[in-house]
């Protein structure tokens, strides 16, 4: 335990070393509420758009933020600091396992300005037991998500190539989740013939983790707590972060 | 300056684009995400407001994606550089009989036209979605969008150059994606802009991204109507070009030799 907590340690460190990369993540969230929202609040009048966005934007923030560990060890894995790491004191799994939920805890970190910021442009706060709720969610979805890149960074040996496959992945999950627009929307692709797709959206952990925030501040009858919700994005989360400790103790021995 | 080092150049960085096969199915992943699920999906939820302003979201989406895909594109010259100077090509590239100037022109030549090849065969899908309604005006359209590709991938080298950091370049990029293209009519039309808030109008007004745009739609005809004369567009895009590409030569110039990338 505390060889995985030195590991923690080491990327919280790291974290704010790249204070310019938070700084630029916040603009870039930012203007996703305060411009594009806004916009669209303007086009449509099937849902009040910037109030919906606004809990969508809280998970935007946290993937963007877990997902900040792949990148760095994509960078220690070219520039071969990854020596380093594997000739500290400690095992393969401790190392991984540290990096993995080191990557989700940074995530909650970021996030939870974001979170505050939806509480009060919504005009709405959770109760205790539903904040609990809310932040467990959040929890298991960073976690999961810093699994995901992880997994992709040690797998891919050049920065574009990581640039590129976070930009696959991204617009994959989120284009595919009720992030952007409400799931009822979504619907519309089975009428295209993309019917998986809206079945993948139903079962994104992005989709639900935005759902439950949802379901605890718009007074809307679409949103609806099920505790299907915790369930699915707690199989995500065990999923990528065993999958992300496998890949990083085993692939990363190769480099 | 030498016409032959100069295609030497260009023709490099076209060889190497077209090595990274993984990028290029990857970025037409994200394009065909980008039209097949957000076109699609949006299309649906803003069907009202688009019938308001006489369009099909559907069409204009398409045609402000495809901008996208061009800038992002062409930005991509920059991970190149870092690249290169990570693995010390740079220094190699500096010891070649070309003169800096023919090296700098030539890579922004170069990464303009890649990006235009690259995005050839997602245009001819994009043309058969929303037809071309005048050939004239579409030749206007093509020829205004290479001066945007060259001109972005002139910012890029800039940016690249007087950052010296792959992590600040990246952290750069995200946030003038941010407010570039949400701050342009690539995704929404300017009469909703100017609901939202006028002053992102006003921005929108001179970003290129939206000459790039508008006159991408004027000339496949999904907007009849440009907010502006197309020779404002086509300026307006020149005057990008020749600024970037300018700023470019004299930057990569002057920062090119003395290390410190990071």
């Amino acid at each position: 335990m505390k060889a995985i907590l030195h590991v923690i340690e080491y990327d919280f460190r790291n974290f704010f070393r790249y204070r310019w990369f938070v700084i630029g993540l916040i603009a870039m969230n930012l203007a996703d509420l305060f411009i594009s929202a806004i916009v669209f609040t303007t086009m449509t009048s099937i849902v009040d758009y910037f109030q919906f966005f606004a809990p969508g934007l809280v998970v935007l923030g946290l993937f963007a933020s877990a997902f900040m560990i792949g990148r760095e060890i994509n960078m220690e894995i070219r520039r071969e600091i990854h020596h380093y790491m594997l000739s500290l004191p400690m095992t393969r799994t401790e190392l991984a396992v540290g990096r993995v939920l080191a990557g989700g805890l940074r995530g909650m970190l970021y996030m939870t300005p974001l979170l505050i910021t939806t509480f009060i442009v919504l005009h709405r706060f959770p109760t205790l037991p539903q904040l609990l709720l809310i932040l467990l969610t959040l929890l298991l979805l960073a976690i999961g998500i810093s699994g995901v890149s992880i997994s992709i960074a040690v797998s891919t040996t050049s920065f574009e190539k990581f640039v590129t496959a976070r930009g696959v992945v991204y617009y994959m999950l989120f284009f595919c989740s009720s992030v952007f627009y409400p799931i009822s929307i979504i619907q519309v692709l089975a009428t295209k013939g993309l019917g998986p797709l809206v079945t993948f959206a139903q079962v994104n952990p992005l989709t639900n983790g935005s759902d439950l925030i949802r379901s605890f501040l718009l007074d809307s009858p679409d949103y609806v707590f099920s505790p299907l919700m915790l369930l699915n994005v707690a199989v995500f989360c065990g999923i990528f972060a065993f999958f992300a400790t496998f890949a990083y103790s085993k692939i990363l021995q190769r480099h | 300056m030498g016409l032959k080092k100069l295609w030497l150049v260009i023709e490099r960085d076209l060889r190497m684009f077209f090595q990274y096969k993984f990028l290029l199915i990857m970025r037409g992943i994200w394009f065909v995400a980008q039209v097949a699920l957000f076109g699609l999906i949006v299309n649906k939820m803003v069907q009202a407001a688009a019938a308001e302003a006489g369009i099909s979201y559907f069409q204009f989406y398409v045609a402000g994606v495809t901008i996208i895909t061009l800038y992002s594109t062409a930005m991509f010259i920059g991970y190149d550089i870092f690249e290169e100077a990570e693995h010390g090509v740079f220094e190699y590239l500096l010891t070649l009989p070309v003169s800096r100037r023919e090296l700098v022109l030539g890579r922004s030549i170069g990464g303009g036209l890649r990006s235009f090849i690259y995005v050839g065969p997602l245009l001819a899908v994009v043309l058969f979605i929303l037809g071309v309604s005048n050939p004239f005006y579409l030749l206007v359209a093509l020829a205004a969008m290479f001066l945007f590709a060259f001109g972005v991938s002139g910012m890029s080298i800039t940016l690249a150059v007087a950052m010296k950091s792959g992590d600040k370049y990246d952290i750069l990029i995200g946030v003038l994606d941010a407010l570039i293209v949400r701050l342009s009519t690539t995704m929404y039309p300017t009469l909703y802009l100017q609901r939202a808030m006028p002053a992102y109008a006003t921005v929108a007004e001179f970003n290129p991204l939206t000459y790039a745009a508008d006159l991408f739609r004027w000339g496949t005809g999904v907007e009849g109507a440009l907010q502006f004369s197309p020779l404002v567009g086509v300026f307006g895009l020149f005057i990008f070009f020749f600024a970037f590409t300018l700023v470019g030569v004299v930057f990569y110039e002057r920062r090119l030799e003395g290390g410190n990338w990071e």
